[in-house]
C-alpha cells in the first residue's frame, strides 16, 4: 500500500472507522511485528506487544495529523518506543549485562545493507563514515534497543565513556547527514 | 538545522537528548520525562522529529513477519469487547454537561414552574460532543437537539480557515464516516439533519471535523488531517 493509502487509513482510524482499523492492521501488522520480534527477541513478548501496539494506535491516531512524518515511520516509532518500554521493565537478571553482550552485534558494514535505497540510503552513507564500533552501538541501540548499559557493557567501557562516546558520534552522523 | 534556542539551554544540548530518546538509549525515567517534555515543547519535539526522520532509513532492517491469525481478534476484543477505549477522558465534559444540563433545566423549571406541575414534559433528547485532538489548533462543541434536529457546532478554539474548509462527519458504529456539511462560521455553524442521519446520531457515535479543500471533500470519505473528534454523549 502507498503511503498515501495508509495516511489515509490512519486519518480515517482517528474518525474511528473500524474497517479502516481493519484495512491498516492487515496492511502494516507484519512489519510492525518484525519491530516487535527483532527488539525483544521473544515471540510471546512480541505477541503481547504487538497487541498493545495497535491498541495505541487506535487511541493515538488523531495525532497523526499533527505528527509531520511518514505513515509508516510513525508506525514503526510506536512499535519501536514501545517495544523500548518493555525491554527495560523487563525484570533485571544478573547475568543480563554478560548476555547482552553475547548477542550478536548488527553489522556495522553499510554495504551489506543493500537493500536501502534512496532517503534510507543516507543514513548508511554517513554511518560508514564512523567508526565501525561507533556504527555498530548507534545501530545496535535503533534496531536491538541496546541501552547505555548494554552498550557500555558490549564496548567494555564505563556509562560515562559510552555516553560521550555515542554523543560524539551523533555530532558527526548530523554533520554528515545536514551537509 | 537552523534550530534557534528559545530556552535557556543550549540547542545542542536537547539536540542530543533529543537524538538519544530517538535511538531509545536513555534510562526509563529519563525517557518518560523526555516523553512529557515533548507533549509540551514544540521547538524540542521539532528536533525529535528530525532526529527520528534521519533514523528512518534504518527502518528497512526491520524484516517483516506474519503475526498469528488470531491476534486481530485479541486486538478487537479489547478495544471494542467490554472496556471503551475513550471512556476515562469523557467523564469529566460528561460531568460538565450534566452540571450544564441540570442547570438548564433549573432555569426551565423557574420559568415554565407551573407547566411542569401540570404537565409532566415528555424527555426531550439532548446529545453533546466536545471535540478536539491533541496538538490540534482546535476545540468545538457540538450540540444536538431533537426538537429542531439541528446539530450546533461551535468553535471554541481555533479560527475558520479562508484557504480551506472545515468538514463535519459522523461515524456511527463501524459505518463509514457521512458527511454531515461544512463548518459556515467562526462561531456556531448549525447543520440541520434529515431523520435518517438524526437516527445515527446516537450515544457513542464520533463526530470529527477534517480539514479539506475549499467546498468540502472531493470524495465521499474525509481526506484531510482531522483537526477534532469526540464521541457523542447523552445528557
Amino acid at each position: 500500500m502507498t503511503p498515501e493509502g495508509i495516511s489515509q487509513l490512519i486519518s480515517r482510524v482517528a474518525l474511528r472507522d473500524r474497517n479502516a482499523f481493519d484495512a491498516l492492521y492487515s496492511s502494516t501488522s507484519a512489519k510492525l511485528f518484525g519491530v516487535c520480534l527483532r527488539i525483544l527477541n521473544n515471540r510471546t513478548e512480541a505477541e503481547d506487544s504487538l497487541q498493545d501496539i495497535y491498541v495505541k494506535i487506535w487511541n493515538k491516531a488523531d495525532r497523526f495529523a499533527v505528527a509531520d512524518t511518514s505513515p509508516i515511520s510513525w508506525l514503526v516509532a510506536i512499535a519501536r518506543n514501545h517495544c523500548i518500554d518493555v525491554l527495560r521493565s523487563r525484570k533485571p537478571v544478573s547475568s543480563d549485562l554478560d548476555q547482552a553482550a553475547d548477542i550478536a552485534e548488527p553489522s556495522a558494514n553499510p554495504e551489506q545493507s543493500a537493500i536501502a535505497t534512496g532517503e534510507s540510503r543516507r543514513i548508511y552513507d554517513c554511518l560508514g563514515q564512523l567508526d565501525q564500533a561507533r556504527a555498530s552501538a548507534v545501530r545496535g541501540a535503533y534496531l536491538n534497543g541496546d541501552s547505555y548499559e548494554e552498550l557500555a557493557a558490549r564496548h567494555k567501557v564505563p556509562l560515562n565513556t559510552m555516553r560521550t562516546w555515542l554523543r560524539r558520534s551523533l555530532l558527526k552522523l548530523k554533520e554528515c547527514l545536514e551537509a | 538545522m537552523s534550530a534557534t534556542p528559545t530556552h535557556g539551554t543550549p540547542p545542542e544540548d536537547d539536540d542530543f537528548v533529543a537524538a538519544e530518546y530517538v535511538l531509545g538509549v536513555l534510562p526509563p525515567a529519563e525517557k518518560h520525562g523526555i516523553e512529557r517534555r515533548i507533549e509540551t515543547d514544540v521547538s524540542f519535539a521539532r528536533l525529535v522529529a528530525r532526529w527520528q526522520q534521519q533514523f528512518d532509513g534504518m527502518n528497512t532492517e526491520f524484516e517483516p513477519a506474519v503475526p498469528p491469525a488470531d491476534m486481530k481478534g485479541l486486538i478487537d476484543k479489547r478495544l471494542f469487547g467490554t472496556v471503551s477505549p475513550q471512556a476515562a477522558p469523557l467523564l469529566s465534559s460528561l460531568a460538565f454537561w450534566r452540571t450544564f444540563a441540570f442547570a438548564a433545566l433549573l432555569l426551565a423549571a423557574i420559568g415554565f414552574g407551573r407547566d411542569l406541575l401540570t404537565s409532566p414534559i415528555a424527555p426531550e433528547r439532548q446529545l453533546v460532543a466536545s471535540m478536539e485532538a491533541d496538538g490540534s489548533a482546535y476545540h468545538t462543541i457540538a450540540v444536538y437537539n431533537e426538537t429542531d434536529n439541528q446539530l450546533k457546532v461551535s468553535l471554541v478554539k481555533g479560527e475558520l480557515p479562508t484557504d480551506r474548509s472545515l468538514e463535519l462527519w459522523l461515524i456511527a458504529g463501524s459505518d463509514a464516516p457521512v458527511s454531515l456539511g461544512l463548518m459556515k462560521s467562526s462561531q456556531t455553524s448549525a447543520f440541520s439533519l434529515d431523520s435518517l442521519l438524526a437516527g445515527k446520531l446516537q450515544d457513542g457515535a464520533t463526530l470529527a471535523i477534517s480539514l479539506e479543500p475549499l467546498g468540502g471533500s472531493p470524495s465521499k470519505a474525509p481526506t484531510g488531517a482531522v483537526i477534532a473528534a469526540g464521541t457523542v454523549r447523552g445528557i
